[in-house]
């Protein structure tokens, strides 16, 4: 008989807000260590949290946009346990009365709602730098305290999830909801980090904890079952214990064993006030709510005229991309052409180099003047499916690079020379042709605009294959 | 004074003051409780894990009087992180009683009082109160303490005791002395998310014997058989005085008195234990030789062990243990839902009287021979007409009244939330009474 596997996650997404949760350092990554701080994210003695109320702001659109009860008034506690990455040795996070609570979320793939217990907002710690192998094995570790204070939502699941991929498919819808209404930036670098809770039906429940990347939620899940699921057919009773999934080896090992669930001793942050979500708050929230990713599928397709099918694949690479889609489309008139080049040769390309839209060097602007030298025949489609790739590579301006590759490929190029050469090399395919086969056509444009660089465009090089192998 | 007395940790080896002719202080020396921060001036909390911080900013009271042109002389004693009544709990020394060396300044800002009391000079004291702090030692020493009301003063840059509860304040050697220095550190920080938003106010305003004849209100829990039977004879002579003046006089009754010491440390150690935390040698604290062979919860409880007095290690275990899952709904919640009583039961006083007067201390200061022999508990118990109008966070002036063998006799006056006006106006009368 199977086991039941239970998995439940608790979700960690860092906030897009300007600056930290309770001081005016930047929020984003800083490279060099500890350039990013000061005395109240480090917690010097005699410093005192000053809230960022847009991180309010976003926790609260997070809860509604997860179909949350809100709780209208709220406080922050002090979670206390001992551990390098804390400057102060307790964190500032929400216990009694979390921001939202008894939430849900649609995922598609599973064709089920899971259930959302609590969205709650907290600092988070500073960096570990292990040096010399990983959390288990490094020989030391530094602390980089450019992470520290900056504003986390923490989402936690209830135990509904079944299976591995129905994890990382909760994860990735997260990031996909919270990106397009503007909660956090999923393509930033840790930007989504995931504790998750898994046990084996009547089974104690292990924690792999700081699992980043969707894929790696459901490797580390895998992996956590099988070896459960082995342990458990050798009578060997699985401990309850927090380990550490590790990237590169698609395994988990343990970090600590919990003999009882810890206790961290919560008060309340006496810094800090009672803060209320106001009405006109939550109005405000309104148009962001209209973010949505269903919301702005619809909207896609009715603003824009384009199918459904590209709609959807535009909304699901992310908010950057159908922003990008939608700021093209302001200016550049034939969207469904736009559309197909997006989910296309953009696509392609973008995944290709492993990059964000926003990322990449071009503009909608520059892309939209790369659409209109197809469309104006200017250059022909095949040369514009080679020259997309150097486009998004470089950023590089369309029309210096259609420039350059004729110059270099060919200009100078005689056609009727190519399409001699063509003929020499293939006698097969001309024999075939002769005797009506259209695919033999076909195979024969594709080798002269392969000898072109596929500068030449295909319908001269039909008319003039014809006259040729006609005579 | 510092060879005799010892009010100070660290002194300033130079001064500059930034004097204008508008300054409120021009000139003036300042002495500040060592648990506030002053940029770069040793600032330890009066505890041995701190001894060597050195804040890289100054806390908004220090900022504030140094801009009205006072001087920062010095950051006086105290017992390690306000724990205590009778500063013989700090890491650097104890300070002495001006009055008489043989006797303690009281607790826990006892170097502030101290200094004000030892020196023929015009030097006030910036202090700090949690449960008595300013009180206690004003009235060991004969000195003016201000507490005033919680939020008035912004606690920015000051290392926390037990935040929902310290308040900083001033001592004097006059209500106007006192007064005055509150008027300049009073007022809203956008840097203490607990800090009033309130208009500027000059108290000294209210610093004058005369004017309107307030009600005053006698707390019959104030003047119960713990409290030494001099002073209580002292304080009722006083009421006396007042009522042949024409001063209305009332009776009346906070019942949850008792309830306020138990109360007062559930909270105070519950919140004490967490902001002791950072206090494990990584980033705060002592920097010990890291042994390879330890793990670091080891080395954190090393430091931890070395670097504590023996008060502070009793209130981070207190203080634990009060706020852990299965004892924080007997205790920690418990002590807050009573703390809304007593703050419930000074708004219903104030709502038939202006002010309660009452005892401030239940004894004279004492001798460290006495001291030595009181277990913690009996400690504890000094705090109890001081510890109620401090967790409601009501505006309180302790002031002397008279002497009983050559040593000081003070009362407090306690007023409504904000009333610092009415607080000080009755305080200034009651000097007057007293020909000073
Ligand atoms: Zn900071």
């Amino acid at each position: 008989m199977e086991d039941e596997v239970i998995i439940g996650l608790e979700v960690h997404v860092r906030l897009l807000t300007k600056t930290k949760l309770f001081c005016s350092c930047e929020n984003r990554e800083v490279e060099e260590p500890n350039t990013n701080v000061c005395p109240i994210c480090m917690g010097f003695p005699g410093t005192k949290p000053m809230l960022n109320e847009k991180a309010i702001e976003l926790a609260a659109l997070a809860a509604l946009a997860l179909n949350c009860k809100i709780n209208k008034t709220f406080s922050f506690s002090r979670k206390v346990y001992f551990y390098p990455d804390l400057p102060k040795n307790f964190q500032i996070t929400q216990y009694d009365a979390p921001i939202g609570i008894e939430g849900e979320l649609m995922l598609l793939k599973a064709g089920r709602k899971i259930r959302i217990r609590r969205v709650h907002v907290e600092e988070d710690p500073a960096r570990l730098v292990h040096v010399g192998g990983d959390i288990t094995s490094a020989s030391y570790a530094l602390v980089d305290y450019n992470r520290s204070g900056m504003p986390l939502i923490e989402i936690v699941t209830e135990p509904d999830l079944k299976t591995p991929a129905e994890a990382r498919e909760a994860v990735a819808t997260l990031a996909l909801v919270l990106g397009h209404i503007g909660v956090c930036d999923p393509s930033a670098e840790s930007a989504i980090r995931v504790d998750a809770n898994i046990s084996l039906a009547g089974g104690k429940r292990v924690e792999i904890k700081n699992i980043t990347g969707f894929a790696n939620v459901e490797k580390a899940l895998l992996f956590e079952i099988a070896r459960q699921k082995q342990l458990r057919a050798m009578h060997i009773e699985i401990e309850q214990e927090t380990r550490h999934f590790d990237e590169i080896k698609k395994t988990t090992s343990s970090l600590r064993t919990k003999e009882s669930e810890e206790d961290y001793g919560y008060i309340f942050e006496p810094d800090l006030l009672t803060y209320h979500i106001t009405d006109s708050m939550i109005s405000s929230l309104a148009p962001a709510l209209e973010e949505l990713p269903s919301k702005r599928i619809s909207r896609l397709i009715s603003k824009y005229q384009i199918p459904e099918n590209y709609a959807r694949i535009i909304i699901y690479e992310g908010k950057n991309f159908a922003d990008f889609f939608e700021h093209t489309a302001d200016i550049f008139e034939d969207r469904i052409m736009l559309a197909k080049w997006s989910v296309g040769d953009l696509l392609k390309c973008l995944n290709y180099n492993r990059i964000d839209v926003s990322q990449a060097k071009i503009t909608p602007q520059s892309y939209a003047e790369f659409l209109s030298m197809i469309k104006s025949g200017e250059i022909t489609e095949r040369l514009g499916k080679e020259l997309i790739k150097e486009f998004v590579a470089t950023g590089a301006d369309p029309r210096r690079l259609a420039e350059r590759y004729k110059n270099e490929n060919f200009e100078n190029l005689d056609l009727t020379q190519v399409i001699e050469a063509t003929i020499k090399e293939n006698p097969k395919a001309v024999e075939d042709y002769r005797k009506g086969n259209q695919k033999a056509l076909q195979f024969l444009i594709g080798k002269v605009l392969e000898k072109t660089n596929n500068t030449a465009d295909p319908k001269k090089i039909r008319d003039m294959l014809n006259a040729r192998v006609a005579q | 004074m510092q060879a005799a007395y010892a009010p100070f940790i660290s002194v300033a080896e130079s001064i500059r003051f930034e004097i204008t002719p508008q300054s409120l202080l021009p000139g003036v020396p300042v002495a500040v409780k060592d648990n506030i921060c002053t940029k770069g001036m040793r600032t330890t909390a009066g505890s041995k894990i701190l001894e060597n911080y050195v804040p890289p900013f100054d806390a908004t009271v220090v900022e504030k009087a140094k801009k009205e042109g006072a001087g920062i002389v010095g950051k006086t004693a105290m017992d390690e992180f306000g724990f205590g009544t009778f500063s013989t709990n700090c890491a650097f020394g104890v300070p002495k009683n001006p009055l008489d060396p043989e006797r303690s300044c009281g607790g826990s800002s006892g170097g502030s009082a101290g200094a004000v009391a030892a020196f023929k000079l015009p030097i006030v004291s910036i202090a700090e109160s949690t449960g008595g702090s300013i009180t206690c030692p004003a009235a060991f020493t004969g000195t003016v303490g201000i507490t005033p009301t919680y939020g008035l003063v912004s606690r920015w840059g000051l290392v926390d005791y037990a935040n929902s509860l310290d308040k900083i304040g001033t001592i004097g050697k006059s209500v106007y002395d006192a007064a005055l220095l509150l008027s300049v550190i009073a007022g809203y920080d956008e840097k203490d998310a607990t800090s009033l938003r309130t208009q500027n106010t000059d108290y000294t305003a209210f610093a004058k014997p005369d004017g309107k004849k307030l009600r005053v209100g006698l707390p019959k829990e104030y003047f119960s058989s713990a409290v030494d039977s001099g002073i209580v004879k002292e304080v009722e002579m006083l009421a006396d005085r007042l009522n042949s003046l024409g001063f209305e006089l009332e009776q009346v009754s906070l019942p949850s008195t008792e309830l306020a010491i138990p109360t007062y440390y559930i909270i105070s150690m519950s919140e004490a234990s967490t902001n002791l935390a950072k206090f494990s040698g990584l980033r705060y604290g002592l920097q010990l030789e890291f042994d390879e062979k330890q793990n670091i919860e080891e080395y954190f409880t090393k430091v931890r062990t070395e670097g504590f007095g023996e008060e502070a290690k009793r209130r981070i275990i207190l203080g634990t243990f009060t706020r852990m899952a299965g004892y924080k709904d007997r205790y920690y919640l418990k002590a807050l839902k009573i703390r809304k009583r007593i703050i419930n039961e000074f708004k219903q006083a104030f709502a038939k009287v202006d002010v309660l007067l009452a005892p401030a201390m239940p004894i004279l200061p004492p001798k460290f021979s006495e001291i030595e022999k009181l277990e913690p508990a009996q400690v504890y118990m000094m705090d109890i007409l001081t510890v109620a109008p401090n967790m409601a966070g009501m505006p309180t002036v302790a002031l002397p009244i008279g002497r009983i063998n050559g040593l000081p006799v003070s009362v407090q006056v306690i007023a409504d939330h904000l009333q610092e006006g009415k607080a000080i106006q009755m305080a200034s009368i009651i000097e007057g009474l007293n020909g000073r």
